[in-house]
């Protein structure tokens, strides 16, 4: 058998670009435009409960913590060796946002079918410009170009996935208004993430200890209690309900008995928390590892992560 | 008790602090979260800060300016004094001046680096310098002696210097006196923190002290936020000494105090800030920080300690000032 050369696959410059992009290095703006028009094409073609076959290693929440996605790639393999499923808030919060929405979109064009990236609530226009994305692509590029590139292609990314029709995952959580996986098939999702109803939920609501839904603290979303989780699942005959979206201190933790797990893969957030981060192995037999990891060592960054984090001094 | 490890203090890291607080502060007010007329004179360069890092000083400052509050409306026959430790480029003076809220005496100490350049810019500020009653600026000694504000540099551990700048200062050590001391004792040697409380309680016979510093050094958070501080050249010295409420609590206690409080910046929050106040400022911002809100808000606290001869802080504190319906 022939094995093409490098240059020659089709691929030879977006592989080049992941190298690159690897070494935490941007790439230039017009590369960022053609990139992100390819994943267009693609994402707007997945379901907004996009299916999703074992094994796959589900993360949660980046924040533009470079180093630890790359250490989250050194621990859970490499992609595509490794199947990915991420479930949003890849900007904001931490310096490198933009070289980390560009790999994982540089991932998803190469390799779309063993990258799964769903949108978080900070996938947004107006979230970004308060939370780091927008200044940072400014910082970056001189002008903010590429932040409109990407919260236009983040209108396109799917809402959900589920995993062997088992398991639901999402950023947030669940909404009054959706009751079925079919409810949220119907959603029209490519816009900016509304300030409420079914689709804003899905991105920004929190399981809560209290029954039913409650008022959520963060102004948008709800929060939802064992029974509605409980006859969710069993509605939908989920096994479990895996999001990101809140930090918790060991990287992973279960809630309403085993119904949902929340996942944060952002180790030592905003290089304040001191938490650790975890992924979820799902292998071959559906059996879930949960693998914890803590940040990565700091080699050689550039002056600006030896700023500390901002306290009440 | 085995010495806390000591790590390398920078007096300039410390002090560089004050340019953080007052940096912070700014984005505050530029955002809406309280008025302060003066910060802006501090701050070279302003920067926004996260909508967390805002909601933080504004919790900071509400709880502090409501026992100032309570201190001065609280009737008294003699005069009121309020001594703030280690003040940095704290404009609490001016704003509570213009209020019309000002004590009879407010005394400010901090370095000689600190207070020498205070005593430049304000001198040097007309809308800061009319606050002051027949003022005489000393920039080179870091002094402002006017009428009601005074200005002194000073070492926090050097009591025999702080006795002086006392007597310089005029204070009645038998009036009712708030002494302020926010993110200060954190940064000194346990025992030079614990000589200060004493000093204190010695030399005021009706005094309310006041501190508001970080607290659970033991936890993944608290690690971290060690770590970090003492990368910028500000280890929290005294923090393994007091970790917890109780010991901030039982500091007071130790060191001659008669009574003391101590309760978390969570707790103040939900409790003792004004409801109306708080839900204006939580329409400021979109705030998308709730888990690192509440860890952080959870390490820091407010601990008080009151000395009083004859009950003049009877139901003085938190206490007082409840938000719940």
């Amino acid at each position: 058998m022939n094995v093409a050369p490098v240059s020659s696959n089709g691929y030879g410059q977006l592989d080049a670009q992941i190298a690159q992009l690897m070494q935490c290095k941007p790439l230039v703006e017009h590369e960022v435009q053609a990139l992100c028009e390819k994943a267009k094409e693609i994402l707007m073609e997945e379901n907004n409960v996009q299916p999703v076959k074992c094994p796959v290693t589900i993360c949660g929440d980046i924040h533009g913590q470079f180093h630890d996605l790359a250490e989250l790639f050194r621990i859970g393999g490499k992609c595509p060796d490794t199947n990915y499923l991420f479930m949003g808030d890849y900007v904001d919060r931490g310096y490198y946002s933009v070289e980390t929405a560009t790999l994982l979109v540089a991932l998803k064009v190469r390799y779309p079918d063993r990258i799964t990236i769903l949108r978080g609530n900070h996938e947004s226009r107006q979230i970004t410009q308060v939370y780091g994305f927008y200044d940072e692509c400014l910082r970056k590029y001189g002008n903010a170009n590429v932040w409109k590139i990407f919260t236009d292609l983040f209108d396109y990314f799917p809402l959900t996935a589920l995993v062997e029709s088992e398991i639901f995952c999402l950023h947030g959580g669940l909404s009054p208004s959706i009751d079925t996986l079919d409810h949220v098939r119907q959603l029209d999702r490519v816009q900016e993430v509304p300030h409420e109803g079914p689709m804003c939920d899905l991105l920004w609501s929190d399981p809560d200890d209290r029954c039913g839904w409650g008022i959520s603290p963060r102004g948008a979303g709800y929060t939802f209690g064992h029974d509605i989780s409980e006859q969710f699942n069993h509605t939908n005959n989920l096994k479990l309900v895996a999001r990101a979206h809140q930090l918790v201190m060991e990287g992973y933790n279960w809630g309403h008995e085993h119904k949902v797990v929340t996942i944060f893969s952002a180790p030592n957030y905003c290089y304040r928390c001191g938490n650790m981060a975890s992924i979820l192995e799902v292998d071959d037999n559906m059996g879930h590892t949960f693998i914890q990891f803590e940040p990565a060592p700091r080699r050689g960054e550039p002056d600006v992560t030896r700023r500390t984090p901002d306290y009440f001094l | 008790m085995a010495a806390p490890p000591r790590a390398s203090s920078s007096r300039a890291a410390v002090q560089a602090t004050n340019d953080d607080a007052s940096a912070s502060k700014l984005s505050c007010v530029r955002k809406g979260y309280m008025t302060d007329n003066y910060v802006q004179y501090f701050v070279r360069r302003p920067v926004k800060r996260s909508p967390l890092i805002n909601r933080g000083y504004f919790a900071r400052w509400a709880a502090i300016r409501a026992l100032l509050m309570q201190f001065l409306s609280q009737p008294s026959s003699k005069r009121k004094q309020i001594v703030s430790l280690g003040a940095g480029f704290d404009t609490t003076f001016f704003q509570l001046n213009e209020e019309e809220n000002a004590p009879d005496i407010f005394m400010e100490v901090d370095f000689l680096e600190v207070t020498s350049k205070k005593a430049m810019i304000v001198a040097a500020c007309k809308e800061m310098a009319r606050h002051l009653e027949s003022p005489v600026f000393a920039p080179e000694k870091g002094e402002i002696s006017s009428e009601h504000y005074k200005l002194f540099a000073c070492d926090l551990t050097d009591t025999a210097r702080l006795d002086a700048v006392c007597e310089k200062a005029d204070l009645d050590l038998s009036a009712p006196t708030l002494i302020l001391a926010e993110c200060v004792l954190i940064y000194m040697d346990p025992e030079a923190s614990r000589a200060l409380l004493r000093w204190a309680a010695s030399k005021f016979s009706n005094a309310v002290f006041v501190a508001y510093e970080q607290i659970h050094g033991e936890d993944a958070f608290g690690q971290q936020m060690i770590r970090n501080l003492e990368s910028r050249g500000c280890p929290l010295l005294g923090i393994h000494d007091t970790s917890t409420l109780e010991s901030k609590m039982n500091r007071f206690l130790e060191t001659g105090w008669k009574r003391a409080v101590a309760v978390d910046m969570d707790e103040i929050y939900n409790r003792h800030i004004d409801p109306v106040e708080r839900r204006r400022i939580e329409r400021l911002e979109i705030f998308d920080e709730f888990e690192e809100w509440h860890i952080m808000q959870e390490h820091y606290c407010v601990a008080y300690g009151i000395i009083d001869e004859n009950e003049t802080f009877a139901g003085f504190g938190f206490s007082q000032i409840s938000s719940e319906s």
